[in-house]
This record gives structure tokens, sequence and C-alpha cells, in this order.
């Protein structure tokens, strides 16, 4: 990143002192999933969650979804661990962190639609990656849950210019990728870049943030980026996108990422893709109901949290 | 984490038990019949709509005086008998999806996505025509549909061109129903007051489409397995066809897939029910997708995917 773009994105992106309502817990969450071993991070993941009422009480909320799989609501964070595996708590409560960055002022980006859309790339990304050999569920949620940061640093960093770039998107029923190039001469890929820089996270999930409107520039994490891409794609066609009608149509098969995985993987091949379809449509109102619900704007939030 | 003790003090009380909704619970001996149906006829009714499969074999249930499920399930897998039953359920749970505007989300790929590029692709023809075949139009509500859809653009994108649509069914009785135009509460029952006041007629307690929208079909009998019928049916660019494939055997299907890949022209569209799908039947039409629809496309000759 060295254009004078770039210098004022990090600029500016290295003065956000802090995010609204993100959650004390998110960051020394987010170190500990990517190193430690098991045994040390159960304790040391129920200690963390103890400082945070509203955290512990959405994570457990979160993890009697079906989306999650617990038939049941869990009584401690201890006990849906036992059920669910540190991974998948870890990745709940990593989503709940986020979820709490619904700010009291109004976004540009209508923050309900923004959080549906993270939450139901996440899930698909998981469940594609059940479909391929060799691919790591959680790890995909997670790249699909922070993919579209950059509009959060967006909303905070360059309000104006963004807002002036949503309602372009609205109005014309194109993808904000292609407005914030023409209006803003960068997207949120290179501002989410910057953000995930500053939170230090790995390196694969800094590609998917920085690629995954392009897989091809991606150098370490193809395959990774791939998935998020076409994931992305789908939720977008599927009642998940940002709120407002994207005049696209969308061939996953012959996009680049489609044969970039399937390089890797030849399985893909057998994936029904109509089916899968249909099958993400019965998650479609369960995150509508978990946003609103456990996510929905909380009038008056002012808490704050350095990052 | 300066503020950790913050948080906690103002963490305000988010679980209400009451907000916790139970798992709802649905016998498995349904999943399996969801799995059978979408292994025959490629229709997959998602958990938000399996009651309508749960009522449809509801129905037959009580036809043929069966107390479970698991009865049910072996009427449907065990010969003699299966394939007729089947056929039973597939009308159960496909009964009363027609209607006039059927699906939103297709009208609008429709218009909003694929009739630009369309125009866009033939802008260089002499003849400005646009040729769209509801095959399986039953009772005549997706031809009019469609009409009435064109005629709304007929100032705009499609000012000079000449829209032709041609409405088959195997059925004669529906093809006169179709052509009356005569429709009640329940098949007008997802049409705006804009479309009812502009393109219908009151007729009783009933509409009666107007003769403008009418002059823009052409209704006729036709049996999709007649291959040297469908021979005819060429240069299509859009073909629409609801829940009708569903009745077919693999074999059958796939060649009647086959005259409608061959029938389109290239760049065209082909649309299913809304929870239909080819599967994998064909692997020349591309499965794409727009806002809340699928449909299969034959990649246009400029696209370079063929």
């Amino acid at each position: 990143m060295t254009t004078p773009i770039a210098a004022t994105i990090q600029e500016r992106v290295q003065h956000i002192e802090t995010m609204p309502a993100i959650p004390a817990v998110f960051l020394p969450l987010l170190k500990m999933l990517g190193n430690s071993s098991e045994e040390v991070k159960v304790d040391e993941v129920v200690r963390l969650v103890s400082y945070d009422n509203t955290i512990a009480a959405q994570c457990l909320r979160v993890a009697s979804s079906p989306l999650f799989g617990l038939a049941q609501l869990p009584k401690s964070i201890k006990s849906a661990v036992i059920s669910l595996g540190l991974r998948r708590v870890e990745t709940i409560l990593l989503t709940c962190c986020l979820g709490q960055a619904f700010p009291a002022e109004k976004w540009a980006l209508d923050p309900e639609a923004f959080w549906r859309h993270s939450l139901g790339c996440a899930m698909v990304c998981r469940k594609f990656s059940e479909r391929l050999s060799g691919v790591d569920g959680e790890k995909a949620y997670m790249a699909g849950l922070l993919h579209d940061i950059g509009f959060m640093v967006n909303c905070l960093v360059f309000p104006k210019e963004f807002a002036a770039v949503m309602k372009r998107a609205c109005d014309e029923e194109v993808s904000l990728y292609e407005t914030e190039f023409q209006g803003m001469g960068f997207t949120h890929c290179e501002t989410g870049r910057a953000l995930a820089e500053k939170w230090k996270l790995a390196d694969e999930i800094v590609e998917v943030i920085a690629c995954h409107h392009s897989v091809e520039l991606s150098q370490k994490a193809q395959p990774l980026v791939a998935v998020v891409h076409l994931s992305d794609l789908l939720c977008r066609m599927r009642g998940l996108g940002y709120g407002y009608y994207e005049r696209q149509m969308v061939d996953l098969m012959s996009d680049p990422a489609w044969t970039v995985l399937l390089k890797e993987h030849r399985e893909l091949e057998g994936v029904d893709l109509a089916r899968f379809t249909f099958e993400l449509d019965e998650s479609v109102e369960e995150i509508h109901t978990l946003v609103a619900t456990v996510f929905g704007a909380k009038p008056g939030k002012t808490q704050t949290a350095a990052v | 984490m300066t503020n950790v003790s913050q948080s906690t003090a103002a963490a305000p009380a988010l679980i209400k038990p009451a907000e916790i909704r139970s798992p709802e619970i649905v016998d498995p001996v349904y999943r399996q019949i969801r799995d059978l149906v979408y292994k025959v006829s490629g229709i997959y009714k998602a958990d938000e709509k399996l009651y309508l499969l749960v009522d449809g074999c509801g129905r037959r249930l009580k036809a043929l005086s069966l107390k479970t499920s698991k009865e049910y399930w072996d009427q449907l897998t065990a010969q003699p008998g299966r394939d007729g039953e089947l056929r039973h359920l597939l009308n159960e749970i496909t009964i009363g999806e027609t209607c006039l505007f059927r699906s939103q989300p297709q009208l609008d790929a429709l218009r909003k996505v694929i009739l630009p590029q369309i125009v866009a692709e033939k802008t260089k023809q002499v003849t400005k025509r646009l040729r769209i075949w509801s095959a399986g139009c039953s009772t005549g509500e997706e031809p009019y549909t469609l009409a009435m859809n064109m005629l709304e653009e007929s100032e705009g994108l499609l000012k000079g061109w000449t829209v032709e649509i041609l409405a088959t069914d195997l059925n004669d009785r529906s093809i006169e129903t179709a052509k009356a135009g005569v429709y009640g509460d329940y098949a007008t029952r997802s049409t705006t007051e804009y479309f009812k006041r502009k393109y219908f007629v009151a007729d009783d307690k009933k509409l009666q489409v107007r003769p403008e929208v009418k002059k823009l079909i052409n209704f006729n009998r036709l049996n999709l397995q007649d291959d040297s019928r469908m021979l005819f049916m060429k240069g299509m660019d859009l073909i629409f066809c609801c829940n009708v494939l569903i009745y077919f055997d693999g074999a059958s299907k796939s060649k009647v897939i086959n005259h409608f890949f061959t029938n389109l022209n290239f760049g065209g569209y082909f649309f299913l029910g809304t929870s239909e799908s080819l599967m994998k039947l064909n692997d020349q039409f591309h499965l794409v997708h727009f806002p809340g629809t699928i449909a299969y496309w034959k990649p246009s000759l400029s696209s370079g995917k063929l």
C-alpha cells in the first residue's frame, strides 16, 4: 500500500481510536483464536467472557439457534463448549462481539442488513467448506464473518463519501464495489485491509478481506478467498445482501473463483448448486430472526472500547 | 480493555425465555420423503416450506385411509403403485401454485436484468422481435402475467419491438379456460390494484383479461413429448416451464430439456417453478442466479462460455 490513496486510508484508520461498541473481549479473543493449545484456551475463554454478561448471554442464545446446532439453551459457556467444541464457541463469541458494533447513530449502510450479510456469508462459507475436503469450516466461517469489515471503516471514517456511494448503488441498483470504486477511488477491500492489519488479523483473513472481489490477487489463501467470494455472491442473490436490489446475473460455475477452487477440490464437481441454494434458504429466516432479536439496534448504546 | 466492568454493569437483559423458540419437531419420515421427491422431480421443499409437503402427505394419507407416515412411506417406495402414488403426491404439493404474478423475483429478473441484456444483444438485428414460450401454461395465468409485464415495457425498453408469447398445454380444457382469461379472487391474490385496473375488466364477480393483453398470446395444444412438433418451436428468447417436468420420468425429462435448449436462442433463459431445479440432467445449460430466483442460461455467442 504505497499509493497516495492507500496512505490516506492507512492514516485515517490509524486514527480510529474507538469502534462503536465493540466489546473489550473482542481483540483478546481474536488473538486467542490464532494460537495456543485447546486445554489452556477453554479456561481462558471462559474467564474472558465472564467479564461481559451481554456477550455471554448472547453467545448462549446464538448457540441454541438451529444454525449452530444446539437444540436447547446451554446453561453456561462451559457447557456450550462441551457440546459444541471450543472452536465453534469461539466463532460464536466473535460473532456476538461484532454484532455489538451496532451504532447508536445512523450509518450509511443499514447496520442490520450489513449484519445479516456478514452472518449469512459466514454460514454459507462454513456450509460450503463442509463439501470440500480439508477445508477448516470454522476458519471459513470467520473469514465470511469478517470479509466486509471495510464497510464499517467506510461508515466511520469516510461517512460522507460513503453515504453518496451507497445512495448511488441503491438508486442504480448496482454493486457497492462498483460505485465505491467510481465514487471514492478505493473500496471496502482497502479500508478493511487497513483495519485488519491494525487488528493484526491472521494473514489469510487479511487476504480474504483485501481480495474477496478479485480472487486472482490472492497469493497465500486462494481457496479460502474463493470460498468467501462465491458465498458472498450467493448471499447477495438469496436475500442476504445489503438491503437493496442488485441488477445482476450471477453465473457461479463460470466464475474464476469456481475454477480456482475446482483446481484443488475436484469434489466441487459433485455439488448440486441448485439444491445448495434451496438449502441456504432454510437459514435465511433464522438469520433474520437472530439478527433482529439478538443483535437488533439497541437504543442509547454508548459503550465503546479501545481498539 | 479499560471498561470491562462498565460493560458488565450496563449489560441489558437480552434473553427472555419466551423469545426462545422451541425447535420445530418434524417427523423424520417427511425429510426422507422430501429427499425422495427431490430425487424424482427436482422439487425441493426447504424447511420453511416443509409444511406444504407435510400437508400434501396428510391429504394422501386420508385418501388412502392410512394412519402413519411410515405406512405412507411404504406406499411411496414399494411396488406396485409406487409411481402412481408419487404422481398423486406431486399433484398435491404443486397444487395452488398457479396464480397470476406467482413469482415476483422471476418478473424482476426478467424486466430489470434479462430484457436490457437481450435488447442490447439484438440491437443490431433488423427485426426487433421477442419470443417467449410458456410451456405447460395450464389455465393461462403465466402467459397473461408475462404479457402484462411486457406491455409495461412497451413504451420503454421494448419500444418498437414485437412481442410474441406462445402458450401451450397438453390439456384441451385448460387451453379453453386459458383463452377465456377469466379469473377469480384466488388466481388474482398476488395481482396489484395497478395491474387489475389497467389490464382487466370486471366480469360478474371475476376479472377478465383485456383484449390487448390476449392479443400478444397464441394458445395451442402441444405435447412436450411430441418430438416432431418440438423441432418446430425454434427461436425462443425465453422459455417458462413451471411444475411440468416433474411428471416426466428421467429419460423423457432429459429429452424435453434438450429440446428446450435447442429451441432457445443463444443468450436465452429457461425458467422453472420456484423450488424446482434441473438437478444434473443437462450440462449445457448454465445454472444462474438473479436476486431471489434461479434460471438456466444458454450462453450467448459473445460470452465465450459455450
